[in-house]
């Protein structure tokens, strides 16, 4: 063997920033959005430019502070968020925080709800083989249906039972949520491997020790995974449930009423309230995530 | 007790493969006795790991009869007769090294779990790693940690499935020195499955020599060596010679060819 170049001691590390990056891209998008906003409101706003005397400073002027536009300037939706969510007070019906709450109060019970749904069909399946062959063709069938067709049979017939407001909606949540955590969790709860399964064996321990010794601990991380999912598609499962009640509160009918009313800037605000709402949920479920890994001796 | 510890009779194994049987074992014929430390040693596929699960009741005989203290391996492994190291680890990555001992003595519930758990890691030199999680422990300190796990609850029985195979040869004879002072102390009976010629003379009372294709016994070789012997004989013409008459059986078994 020949000598060994010598080594130069590699430089630190530093970890690597997000926030450039970040910012770089929302400019980005920013200033595509207020160029394609000039096209994209031409039909409106083209006229009254031309009335006004013409000109680029006109066809600006017009095109990124229209009331009803086709695509609203992100200024203006700034400033509707600005205004629905700081200058009214959050108990009103006009108020953001208040349809927010409205569709993230059916969120959370959904989520909840759904995910705990999920964990035990996992635990079903993985401990009653006939159940693996039986139900996740249904559960898979389950999730091909479109939502937007289900939702407003569910809400019929659930309200013909009287329940009204919080649980229907929660449900078509549920419907959505428990799925990402039943594949998670099944692929999760099998997990150990064939030697540890068999060291459980050697201590003659019982199929539930083996359940919350072995499986359960080995699937966390995949529930947080499924997790992060699940809250997701929770928020869009309430959202859903909300257009077909013809409800007066919540995220969704802020949409539906925005559009019946040509109210773009609303629809937009309510848009990104939704996003907020959404982006929230998987940062907290983030941060369970890491706690939690971390007290299960997670490498840093 | 009375009577052999581990005893087979024409035991064999068929396992079915998808495309012909395998002979996994057969017609094995073999004792153990309180306080031996007996050590399978042959090739890939020489059913050497088999029989120590078949001991273990994670494989079961297709035909021929096996008691392990008397009883059947089902019977045993429900009585909690053994404690049994795999060839890796196998410790639980959420669990610090005193939870990772102390598990064997949750799952059955046995008290007192503290002061063993304590006098196991203690056993195998971990004393001070007590908080720490596996994934901070070299590989030899891990198998360590599953040898305190497998005596936690102190069966008189130890199986060993190639436990030193994964780590250099310097951490295997540090952990072969303290396995052997171990059994000493102890006076465990200890069934050992290794692929070593050195390892398998250097700690056996009791030398089975084992052939593939079918997996068979091709020789029991008896040592005498001093139990409070150290790696340095290793060197003498004593250990050199049951080391060339294992090499040979495992040559009159054909193991050396393909």
């Amino acid at each position: 063997m020949s000598a060994a170049p010598a080594i130069a001691a590699p430089a630190p590390v530093k970890p690597e920033g997000h926030t450039l990056p970040v910012v770089v891209i929302c400019v980005l998008i920013v200033l595509a959005w207020y160029v394609a906003a000039i096209p994209m409101n031409w039909v409106v706003t083209g006229p009254k430019a031309e009335a006004a005397g013409g000109g680029l400073a006109n066809l600006l002027l017009f095109s990124w502070n229209e009331a009803r536009p086709v695509i609203p300037a992100p200024h203006q939706i700034a400033v509707e968020l600005w205004k629905s969510v700081f200058m009214v007070k959050p108990w009103m019906p006009k108020s953001l925080l208040f349809h927010g709450w409205v569709t993230l109060s059916s969120t959370l019970l959904g989520f909840v709800l759904g995910s705990l749904l999920g964990v035990v069909l996992a635990i079903a399946i993985v401990h009653l083989r006939f159940l693996a062959k039986s139900l996740m063709p249904w559960i898979i069938a389950s999730q091909t249906i479109p939502i937007l067709a289900i939702a407003p049979m569910l809400i019929v017939v659930l309200g013909s039972l009287g329940f009204t407001g919080l649980l229907p909606k929660s449900l078509i949540s549920m419907y959505l949520c428990f799925f990402p955590v039943t594949i998670g969790m099944v692929k999760g709860l099998t997990s150990p491997e064939t030697m540890q399964l068999d060291l459980m064996r050697t201590y003659n321990a019982s199929r539930s020790q083996v359940l919350w010794k072995l499986r359960f601990p080995a699937s966390v991380p995949f529930l947080f995974t499924s997790l992060k999912v699940a809250v997701a598609i929770a928020l869009t499962g309430a959202i859903v449930g909300e257009l077909p009640t013809g409800a007066v509160a919540g995220i969704g009918a802020r949409l539906l009423q925005g559009s019946y009313y040509g109210q773009t800037v609303q629809i937009w605000a309510a848009l990104f309230m939704g996003s907020f709402i959404a982006a929230g949920l998987v940062w907290l479920v983030g941060v369970a995530e890491r706690l939690i890994l971390k007290r299960m001796g997670a490498r840093p | 007790m009375a009577g052999p510890v581990i005893s087979a009779r024409e035991l064999s194994l068929v396992f079915q493969t998808s495309d012909q049987p395998v002979q996994a074992l057969a017609r094995v014929n073999l004792e153990v006795g309180e306080g031996d430390f007996v050590s399978f040693i042959g090739p890939s596929g020489c059913g050497k790991t088999t029989l120590l699960r078949v001991i273990a009741d994670l494989e079961q005989a297709t035909s021929g009869t096996i008691t392990v203290n008397g009883m059947t391996p089902q019977e045993a492994r429900l009585k909690r007769a053994y404690g049994y190291v795999f060839q890796a680890p196998a410790l639980f990555p959420w669990r610090t090294v005193e939870r990772n001992v102390g598990l064997p003595l949750e799952v059955m519930g046995l008290d007192d779990a503290a002061a063993r758990v304590a006098r196991n890691i203690e056993l195998v030199n971990l004393k001070g790693f007590e908080q720490k999680f596996p994934w901070q422990l070299s590989g030899g300190m891990q198998q360590r940690v599953s040898i305190a796990r497998a005596l936690a609850f102190d069966p008189r029985l130890l199986l060993m499935d190639e436990p030193f195979g994964a780590l250099d040869e310097i951490v295997r004879d540090k952990l072969n020195q303290q396995l052997l002072d171990l059994w000493r102390r102890t006076g465990k009976t200890i069934v050992f499955v290794t692929h070593s010629i050195p390892e398998a003379v250097f700690l056996s009372s009791k030398i089975v020599v084992m052939s593939p294709r079918p997996g068979r016994i091709i020789d029991v070789i008896t040592t005498n060596f001093p139990v409070d012997r150290t790696l340095d004989i290793r060197e003498t013409p004593e250990f050199l010679a049951v080391a060339h008459r294992v090499r040979e059986g495992l040559k009159a078994g054909h193991s050396y060819e393909d």
